[in-house]
């Protein structure tokens, strides 16, 4: 019996110890974690699956990837109008549009000292193409070839205006062939270098990975083979946490970067810090499907009038917070062929009222689906579905929310069977053909019901925009479609929510990116 | 069925059995007690497998939309290679002999989000939230114990009134909205405790032996990881600890307020026996049997417990992985956690009930 109590005495004095311990080791490191020093730590909610860059395709993969891979082409800071020399130090589009032709820079090293070659070149992007992974398709019918040993060409059968502007994406970033296929890397759906690339770095960036969590934490060193400027930092953490944490850590010093805060959170924050709004380049939208087997409502064309005369949009804009925007078409403001903001609908119920009246609906009801417990930076849906359907009732529409959560509600939108929809749509890469998407018989337009043939001007404006060359050739045909689309197309774009990114006093540099969102080796030490 | 003179069976308190066995018999009838339990929990995790498959599949959402990007679903090519790289296209039984025919194997699947085994998955998560909850465990019988003796000691005076409200706070308060509360306290206002995750950032973590990130510290010698694991385990495991605590407390002390009722404790004070060997001897040993059937089902609700806290805390546990498993359908990592979790219930009822008869001569087997 002794024994069991003296037993209990040691539990209680070991655990007394653990306390005593925690107590003290709390204060000694916070100092240590906030000095910063050579290490920076960035929190996150992580939207990653792979460090992989032929696989990679969601927000903290990108980060990770513009960090430890680099790509023919980038751009500088946040301008994405146009894109800059990296691996290739010039190119050229064809007449045509056809043929891109990129001379490589000389000098590029690999993390293991091997120079960058063509053939590493032709080697990843025949692989990103091939596998057939989620950005396969940023080169769908592109081949790629090499000229000579420092020339690669691309070549499209149609018009490929995008392409420097696809480039950049850190999914096509070079990696070191030869090493990689030791690994089980091919230029097939067989290829088996993941797990190997999920650890180990066969790039040519600033970073190498250090350890790879896909649900904690990504850890990178600075790779002390790289060619380029060195990096400010030695080691950058990426921590998966959630953005009331976020906005806690940075506060106090334990983290140097919050990237997920909404535009509530970042109100009131302490003066040492600096934070960035940026409009992203995410743009919300609602859906009026024009199938009239899904709905005897939302084909009517009136009745897509009154919806986009009836929504607040100064109200939703309220409600996104300070630095967010609307949206005038569906093309964010930050690509070539934005439409101007004096172009955005505008609240209108007097309008509405007459467009519905003329509809020859009498009080007509609607279900509205959208992912609940999806956000869009910081931003959640409820309240703005809440929202329009508090303005819609104004004008007489009544709209029954109809909130899932994400996976299911995807369905749905996927296969075209929701009646309205609240979406969101990022671009895949920064270029306006990414939003021909949003054409009748295209993936977009048929989540709304639009099938090929429903509207053959915007169709025709459509073909136009996408093989025209020249930037201001394209920025007035890519707004002639964004223009037929709101005067009579089933989408309403509403509004892009802000990119809210804290930072320590510290830390210098930081530009939003809409498709890395943040270069860590841009980043420098005050 | 008749009931045979040396059949085995475990037996609750109230069922008690008729005295101490030889000593000679003992080790036979418990090796055969111990043979059954373990068939029946092979049979139950069987059970679990299957209860986490059909559940897992009848969740209405397509994995393939879950898992691909949006201009990949636009491929019909690049979906049916996804549902075939993961078996989706076959019939679901023929996915559930598959899968059952690979946990035989030791193989729980690919995760289709981190396109790793979902064994290793688990190596790696599994010993994070055990770290936590097993602090949250020890230090929720040190403390419940310690204050439902004290209570039941005190009954009806100051302390035992301040404990039981403490008690019933601890059981009324959502764990969440304390963590939130706890780490912005502790952690933001006062500076006393480190922030999020296991480990300082900048420290980097002990090569892991055990995946438990304190001893894997002791063990490569890095007291700085240490000092700094133990600090970060500390608020996440108290704020953890507390609904048990509470739960604990008001167990122990209508446990030991009904052993202090008894004849043979009135009996052994009036022996003039010392307070604390009655207490040790008669008291705790007896209350001990309730008492550890209360902390092997707090154990379990722990477990269920430490998703909410480490999201709060970005602890990398089982729980955030469960959660990102079940948002993006990850269904061999759902059914992977299913399992893990299952089996962890079953371990512990099994030590449960052996504890019973280690602690409690009289509910020793027959």
């Amino acid at each position: 019996m002794a024994t069991r109590s003296q037993t209990a005495a040691v539990l209680l004095a070991a655990a007394l110890t653990l306390a005593a311990c925690a107590s003290g080791g709390g204060t000694s490191q916070s100092p240590a974690a906030s000095g910063g020093g050579k290490t920076l730590v960035i929190d996150t909610s992580f939207d990653l699956k792979t460090a992989d860059p032929g696989r990679t395709y969601e927000p903290t993969g990108l980060i990770v990837g513009k960090a430890v891979y680099e790509t023919l082409l980038t751009f500088d800071g946040a301008d994405v109008t146009k894109p800059m020399p990296a691996l290739a130090e010039s190119y050229e589009l064809s007449e045509d549009g056809k043929t891109l032709t990129l001379k490589l820079k000389q000098g590029a090293t690999f993390a293991d000292g091997a120079p960058v070659t063509a053939d590493d070149v032709v080697f990843s992007l025949t692989r990103v193409r091939d596998m057939k992974g989620t950005p396969s398709f940023l080169l769908d019918g592109v081949e790629v070839a090499k000229t000579d040993d420092t020339t690669i060409t691309l070549t499209s059968k149609a018009a490929n205006p995008a392409l420097p502007y696809i480039l950049p994406n850190p999914a096509l970033g070079i990696i070191n062939s030869k090493l990689a296929q030791q690994h089980g890397a091919t230029t097939d759906p067989q290829d088996k270098a993941e797990q190997w690339l999920n650890s180990a770095s066969a790039g040519s960036g600033p970073y190498m990975i250090e350890s790879f969590n896909v649900s904690s934490q990504v850890t990178l060193k600075a790779n002390p083979k790289y060619y380029g400027t060195k990096p400010a930092y030695d080691k950058v953490v990426l921590r998966n946490v959630e953005a009331a944490t976020q906005k806690l850590n940075v506060a106090r010093g334990d983290s140097q970067v919050a990237l997920n805060l909404s535009g509530d959170q970042v109100a009131g924050m302490p003066a040492t810090l600096q934070v960035k709004k940026t409009a992203s380049a995410n743009v919300i939208f609602l859906l009026a499907n024009q199938d009239s087997a899904i709905s005897k409502t939302t084909p009517n064309a009136k009745f897509v009038e009154a919806v986009r005369k009836g929504v607040d949009y100064a109200g939703l804009l309220e409600l996104a917070g300070e630095g967010s925007t609307q949206a005038p078409g569906v093309i964010p403001s930050q690509l070539l062929g934005a439409l101007p903001p004096e172009q955005a609908a505008q609240r209108d119920v007097e309008g509405a009222k007459a467009a519905l009246a003329a509809s020859g609906l009498s009080n007509p009801t609607v279900k509205l689906e959208y992912p609940s417990e999806l956000t869009v930076n910081g931003l959640s849906f409820q309240p703005l579905a809440e929202r329009i359907q508090a303005n819609l009732k104004e004008v007489g529409i009544t709209v029954d929310l109809q909130p899932a959560p994400v996976t299911t509600a995807l369905d749905n939108y996927r296969n075209g069977k929701e009646e309205m929809g609240l979406w969101y749509w990022g671009p895949d890469y920064p270029d306006p053909s990414d939003y021909l998407a949003f054409l009748p018989g295209k993936l977009v337009g048929l989540r709304a019901g639009w099938k090929a043939g429903a509207a053959k001007e915007i169709e025709a404006a459509g073909d136009k925009a996408a093989t025209a060359i020249g930037d201001d050739a394209r920025k007035s045909a890519y707004a002639d479609v964004q223009t037929k689309l709101n005067a009579s197309g089933p989408f309403i774009p509403l509004i892009q929510p802000s990119q809210n990114i804290v930072t320590a006093g510290s830390v210098t540099g930081l530009e939003y990116h809409p498709v890395w969102t943040v270069d860590v080796a841009d980043l420098g030490v005050k | 069925m008749s009931d045979t003179p040396d059949a085995v069976k475990a037996t609750r308190p109230e069922r008690q059995g008729q005295g101490r066995p030889s000593s000679g018999r003992q080790a036979h009838p418990l090796a055969r007690f111990l043979v059954r339990r373990i068939l029946l929990a092979v049979l139950m995790a069987w059970g679990i497998t299957l209860v986490t498959f059909v559940l897992t599949n009848l969740v209405p959402g397509d994995p393939v939309a879950a898992n691909l990007g949006q201009r990949a679903l636009g491929d019909p090519a690049i979906v049916a290679q996804w549902r075939a790289e993961h078996g989706l296209d076959k019939p679901l039984w023929q996915q559930y002999a598959l899968h059952l025919q690979g946990l035989l194997q030791g193989d729980l699947g690919t995760s289709q989000q981190s396109h790793r085994p979902v064994s290793q998955d688990l190596a790696e998560f599994v010993p994070a939230t055990l770290e936590l909850a097993g602090a949250a465990i020890l230090v929720s019988l040190v403390l419940g114990v310690a204050f439902g003796v004290v209570a039941a000691l005190r009954r009806d005076r100051l302390a035992d009134h301040t404990l039981r409200l403490l008690s019933l706070i601890g059981i009324s308060v959502p764990t969440f909205w304390l963590a939130l509360l706890a780490f912005y306290v502790f952690f933001y206002r006062l500076q006393l405790t480190p922030g999020s995750g296991r480990v300082d950032a900048a420290l980097g973590s002990a090569p892991a032996v055990t995946g438990l990130q304190t001893v894997d510290a002791l063990l490569a010698g890095r007291w700085d990881i240490f000092t700094s694991a133990v600090g970060h385990l500390i608020t996440p495991a108290l704020v953890l600890a507390l609904y048990t605590i509470g739960l604990l407390t008001r167990f122990t002390r209508s446990a030991v307020l009904e052993v202090l009722g008894q004849d043979y404790v009135r009996a052994a004070r009036a022996k003039g026996l010392p307070g604390r060997v009655i207490l040790f001897r008669y008291v705790l040993r007896s209350a001990l049997v309730p008492i550890i059937t209360v902390a092997g089902l707090a154990f379990g609700s722990l477990l269920s417990g430490t998703v909410l806290v480490e999201a709060i805390f970005a602890w990398p546990g089982v729980g955030q992985y469960a959660y990102k498993s079940a948002t993006t359908l990850d269904l061999p990592a759902v059914m992977g956690v299913g399992l893990v979790v299952g089996v962890v219930y079953l371990v512990i009822n099994l030590i449960v009930d052996v504890l019973y008869g280690v602690i409690d001569p009289r509910v020793r087997l027959q």
